[in-house]
């Protein structure tokens, strides 16, 4: 076949190819927008709906990203120079390696209003503490009893079949495991006591899920009857009619700040901040501090509403276990090749 | 001098440079970078090294094989019924083939969560026929994971063997019957070998469909089935091991791709074109 082309009409195509790229307007050349790293699901749901209009007010967009927080590290890695997100959202052990790699900046406190209203532990070098997650167990009050602790799942039959774990990869999961190491006599140091458990618990096991929201998808199922989880995740599983409980582990709750951070080169510092101080304002906590969220609020302004009472108190927040992200991460990689290798069938 | 017919192919091959082929070769640079910041093969030494990680690759390779031989299975009496068939059933084979296209991978495998679960259709009607005592579950098991990916992939196959059904001369295996053949003799000796070509496509697509399916694999495989993609997701995303992750994502390709260029040449043969 032979294509009757004018060089003219030739001329006319290629350079309409050339300005296809300059017509499709890039969102980051979006000057007022702020792209906001959040966690999937209800903290993203929650963000986008309150915080949105909370940020246009003071005269920005917000582009509410979904993100884990080791893939908003991996996509800020991946872009040296030209950073996907203006805001991350993650938890101590993330941030560690985003201050080692330098790819978030100290923020300055004067330019948020409600900086003063943080309690004293939510105000961190690299921006503020919206919230505290309280680590603990969930499970099916259904199916079985309250567990007494992480040491009753792995020793009281009735757990058998009904528990699932999941890897190295979730934060959830990782400070479960260290918690539970120490229980049988290990350190940050020396894992092998968890390691030794775990497989032996293997043949045992209700389900080992690849992800946090994998295990939620499995408890809607039936497959599984209790998990490492957050208060968050019983919430969104109780508004989502299952019934679901929280059970505080016998040595302290795992618990772990989750921070805004100001990303290093963020095309728009200013929205940032704007985004920081509705995110740990009183009129946004208050309504965070409910159900589906129930995040535990950091704004001193903000008492703890009826359903995170149910999960925790003030006191059980002030007396959790924080566990020693210095260390985890120093260990990280090592003990999520020695938990792969050791559940592969 | 540049054909003037195939001028209009040159955006398209400037596209595919500048948008595939440079990302390629972007991501076998990164796989030569060594943790110590020098050049060489060392990731995939350590790779290849390793029984275990040997084993996730070979595991990968034998889940696209295992697939696309369940695949297979499957197709063959939906070809027969869709040959066999009027304009309405042909018609309704189709639409049946096409209607799970229309909806996201994601939301294929999550029914399989619920089909696949203890509280789920298979292990309910089971239980309802006595054929087993208690609820069982097919999730995180390699039995449940084959049949959600055959379920997901048989379109794969499937379309391509209908399109050469349609376009197939039916007065080959009149001839055959003619010359004394029996129906499945006449049908294997005269129609199949048309449609082998077709065939072979639809393994490519089903095999490298299969062996790259993240989510299915992650969702209904679980943590204790790992496959290359996963590896690669975990060098990426947890450990944050770029150079190794690119690594093992070439060898994803390579490995693959071997297996696809061996199946791509076999169509290609005169024999299997029917001009041997």
């Amino acid at each position: 076949m032979t294509l009757n082309l004018s060089r003219r009409a030739f001329t006319l195509a290629g350079l309409s190819t050339l300005a296809a790229p300059a017509l499709i307007r890039p969102a980051f050349a979006q000057g007022a927008n702020v792209v906001a790293a959040t966690f999937p699901g209800s903290w993203e749901d929650a963000y986008r709906t309150l915080l949105t209009p909370m940020v246009q007010q003071a005269g920005f967009g917000l582009t509410v990203a979904p993100a884990l927080a080791q893939d908003q590290i991996a996509r800020l890695m991946a872009s040296p120079g030209q950073p996907p997100y203006d805001a991350l959202l993650v938890s101590p052990g993330q941030s560690d390696i985003l201050i080692q790699n330098d790819l978030i900046e100290p923020i300055d406190p004067s330019r948020l209003k409600n900086w003063d209203k943080l309690t004293p532990a939510a105000q961190s070098e690299y921006g503020p503490h919206v919230t505290i997650e309280v680590n603990g167990i969930a499970y099916n009050p259904q199916v079985v009893d309250k567990p007494a602790g992480y040491k009753a799942l792995f020793e009281d039959p009735q757990y058998e079949y009904n528990v699932a774990l999941i890897g190295f990869g979730s934060n959830t999961a990782t400070m479960a495991y260290t918690e539970i190491n120490k229980i049988y006599g290990g350190t940050y140091e020396n894992m092998q006591p968890v390691f030794d458990l775990l497989e032996a618990y293997l043949p045992k096991v209700g389900a080992i899920a690849t992800s946090g929201s994998n295990q939620m998808t499995m408890y809607q199922q039936g497959e599984i009857a209790v998990f490492m989880a957050s208060t968050g995740n019983v919430a969104k599983l109780r508004e989502l009619g299952m019934p679901c409980e929280f059970a505080h582990p016998e040595s302290g709750s795992p618990s772990v700040p989750v921070t805004i951070h100001l990303v290093k080169g963020a095309a728009n510092p200013d929205g940032v901040y704007a985004y920081m101080d509705a995110a740990i304002s009183a009129a946004a906590q208050t309504r965070l501090a409910e159900a589906p969220t129930a995040m535990i609020p950091t704004n001193t302004d903000v008492p703890y509403s009826a359903v995170v009472s149910e999960f925790v108190t003030p006191e059980q927040v002030a007396n959790a276990v924080y566990p020693d992200w210095q260390a985890i991460n120093a260990h990280r990689a090592e003990w999520t090749e020695t938990f792969d290798r050791l559940v592969v069938r | 001098m540049i054909r003037r017919d195939t001028l209009m192919a040159w955006p398209m091959i400037g596209f595919m440079l500048l948008f595939f082929i440079s990302p390629l070769l972007l991501l076998l640079g990164i796989s030569l970078r060594g943790a110590d910041g020098g050049w060489g093969f060392g990731n995939f030494a350590a790779f290849l090294s390793d029984p275990f990680s040997r084993g996730v690759l070979t595991g990968t390779l034998a889940l696209g094989a295992k697939v696309t031989f369940f695949v297979s299975l499957a197709a063959l009496p939906l070809v027969m019924l869709y040959w066999h068939g009027g304009p309405r059933l042909r018609g309704l084979i189709l639409i049946c083939t096409l209607l799970p296209m229309l909806t996201a991978n994601v939301v294929r495998t999550f029914a399989w969560v619920v089909i696949l679960g203890r509280n789920g259709p298979i292990s309910q009607s089971m239980l309802a026929l006595g054929l087993t005592d208690r609820p069982f579950s097919l999730l995180f098991s390699e039995m449940g994971l084959i049949m959600a990916l055959v379920q997901i992939e048989l379109p794969l196959l499937l379309l391509p063997v209908f399109a050469v059904l349609n376009r197939a001369d039916r007065r080959t295996l009149e001839a055959a019957e003619t010359l004394g053949a029996g129906p499945w003799r006449a049908w294997f000796s005269a129609i199949f070998p048309q449609i082998i070509p077709a065939v072979l496509a639809g393994w490519v697509l089903v095999f490298a469909s299969a062996t790259t399916s993240y989510v299915t694999q992650s969702v209904i495989g679980g943590a204790r089935l790992i496959y290359l993609p996963q590896y690669v997701y975990r060098e990426v995303g947890v450990l944050f091991q770029w150079p190794m992750a690119a690594a093992i994502s070439i060898l994803l390709l390579a490995s693959t791709g071997i297996i696809m260029l061996g199946l791509t040449m076999l169509a290609r043969h005169e024999r299997l074109q029917g001009h041997g």
